[in-house]
């Protein structure tokens, strides 16, 4: 696997919307976790470190539009579809004209979440962010919450179902996350 | 003139080729029995003529997940002549459409059966006039289990979430997929290179079978190709059983994507079916939770997964 390329860390083909990246993302960190099942036997803990590091990595360069275009540009990728050009929030249906407060609370998006008729189960189906996951992010249970990178992850994809500018919505759950090291 | 309903179906049946499913999964005690009898019960309640195979060699019991007493007539009355064919054996379950072949389990250890003969019976089984054979398999990964699941058109994977469960079911895919690779390799240093990678341990570093293959082109370019065939064509699908939650959902989709990025190979997830209390008291009762509890979650579950198996559909990548 030395010479797989990013998309492959995430099971993507170059070209990948940037919705699929992160949904190659979280489906990738999920698949190496540290208690995952369905690695057990294939892969030492020590190789699934590595992976998760990988995926990390993968994610950051093909989450940001900027170096992903210079990656694909170095590796002769074709650019994504302009139909999967990175959104920025406001081209989401239903996104438009949402002003998001400085700051949201769990309890502020479960409100929101309950409004438009989305189901927690629906939105994991979807998501396939464990129901666990997104309840915590709802009862503003910080210490459970993962790390910061994978939560805005996951803020961002809640977002999306949600129709909410997914990176605004982030931003604003994150700022209230008490700073620790 | 125009044909009638059911001598359209009769001539869709006839021109339709007969199918081999199986059921393996390398494990005992995960529902393999109970999966294969269900989806053979649904099988044959959307009009598919089905025998299900006993090949259990360890605990021959899909009589009782049908709720039938010690079938009288087993595999080895054909074998020792006091019947005369393979279709006095079946034995009627209740079910229509759905009948029984017990005691296959025999005819994989009984020691005192050659080659030959064993051969003509697998063959009177696979020439069985019906839509459908499905192959309850049982636990291990001698090489007859191997073999039901390689000949098969389908063959279901059974986990559950748990690692034991997991493990033996990537070494039973890792044994049913070398043995076909052994079979098709040209010489012996290839075959030693095969047997080597079978040893999860082995020193030459061969870990997947992408390994295996990779150190197979050094040597014989051919061969290699040869290998990639055969694994291309190996279509394992996934049913995880017993799962509790969305995540135990998720691990089918793990697991496809784990043998095609570590194993190099194409599997599917067909589907996955829940714990449910409703499926235990039915087995309790020594009643199919099919019959007894249709409206369960569980039943449900396998009429979509038979539905999809028998469509060729799947639950797709996950994400």
């Amino acid at each position: 696997m030395d010479r797989e390329n990013l998309y492959d860390v995430l099971g993507l083909e170059p070209g990948a919307s940037r919705d699929q990246v992160e949904r190659g993302y979280r489906f990738s960190l999920e698949m190496y976790g540290e208690d995952a099942l369905a690695m057990y036997s294939l892969l030492e803990p020590a190789e699934l470190d590595g992976m998760r590091s990988r995926i990390c990595e993968a994610y950051h360069v093909l989450s940001d539009s900027e170096q992903r275009a210079a990656y694909d540009q170095d590796r002769g990728f074709a650019p994504p579809a302009s139909s999967a050009v990175p959104f920025q929030g406001r081209e989401e249906s239903g996104a438009e004209g949402v002003e998001l407060p400085e700051v949201l609370s769990g309890p502020d998006l479960r409100r929101i979440r309950e409004a438009r008729g989305v189901t927690l189960r629906h939105m994991a189906n979807v998501t396939k962010i464990g129901t666990r996951f997104l309840e915590y992010i709802e009862e503003d249970r910080f210490s459970f919450l993962p790390a910061p990178v994978y939560l805005r992850g996951f803020l961002q994809e809640y977002a999306r179902i949600v129709s909410l500018d997914p990176r605004g919505v982030a931003d604003a759950y994150m700022k209230r996350l008490p700073a620790h090291s | 003139m125009a044909l009638t309903v059911s001598e359209t179906l009769s001539v869709g049946r006839a021109a339709k080729r007969r199918q081999i499913w199986s059921v393996g999964g390398g494990k005992g005690g995960i529902g393999k029995s109970l999966i294969a009898a269900s989806v053979g019960w649904q099988l044959a309640r959307m009009g598919q003529r089905v025998v299900l195979v006993d090949a259990d060699l360890g605990g021959a019991n899909l009589h009782t997940c049908l709720g039938l007493p010690n079938p009288a007539r087993t595999l080895a009355d054909f074998i020792q002549r006091r019947l005369d064919t393979i279709e006095e054996v079946l034995t009627e379950t209740g079910a229509p459409g759905l009948r029984l072949l017990s005691g296959a389990g025999d005819l994989l250890t009984a020691a005192n059966i050659k080659h030959a003969q064993k051969i003509r019976i697998l063959k009177k089984i696979q020439g069985l006039d019906v839509d459908v054979v499905l192959i309850d398999i049982g636990a291990g990964t001698s090489f007859n289990s191997l073999d039901f699941f390689l000949i098969s058109d389908v063959a279901v994977l059974a986990v559950v979430p748990e690692p034991s469960s997991i493990e033996n079911g990537y070494r039973f895919i890792k044994s049913a997929l070398y043995r076909r690779l052994r079979a098709v390799a040209p010489h012996p240093e290839v075959r030693r290179l095969v047997d080597a990678a079978l040893d999860p341990k082995n020193e030459m570093g061969l870990r997947t079978p992408l390994d295996l293959v990779a150190r197979v082109e050094q040597e014989d370019a051919e061969a290699a190709a040869a290998m990639r065939r055969e694994m291309s064509s190996f279509h394992p699908r996934f049913v995880v059983n017993e799962v509790r939650d969305e995540r135990d959902v998720a691990i089918g989709h793990q697991l496809v994507a784990a043998c095609s990025r570590h194993l190099g190979l194409r599997a599917s997830y067909a589907g996955f079916v829940h714990f449910e209390d409703a499926v235990w008291r039915a087995v309790r009762r020594r009643r199919l939770f099919m019959a007894d509890a249709p409206t369960s979650r569980a039943a449900e579950e396998v009429r979509q997964l038979t539905r999809g198996l028998l469509k060729g559909e799947d639950l797709g990548s996950g994400y």
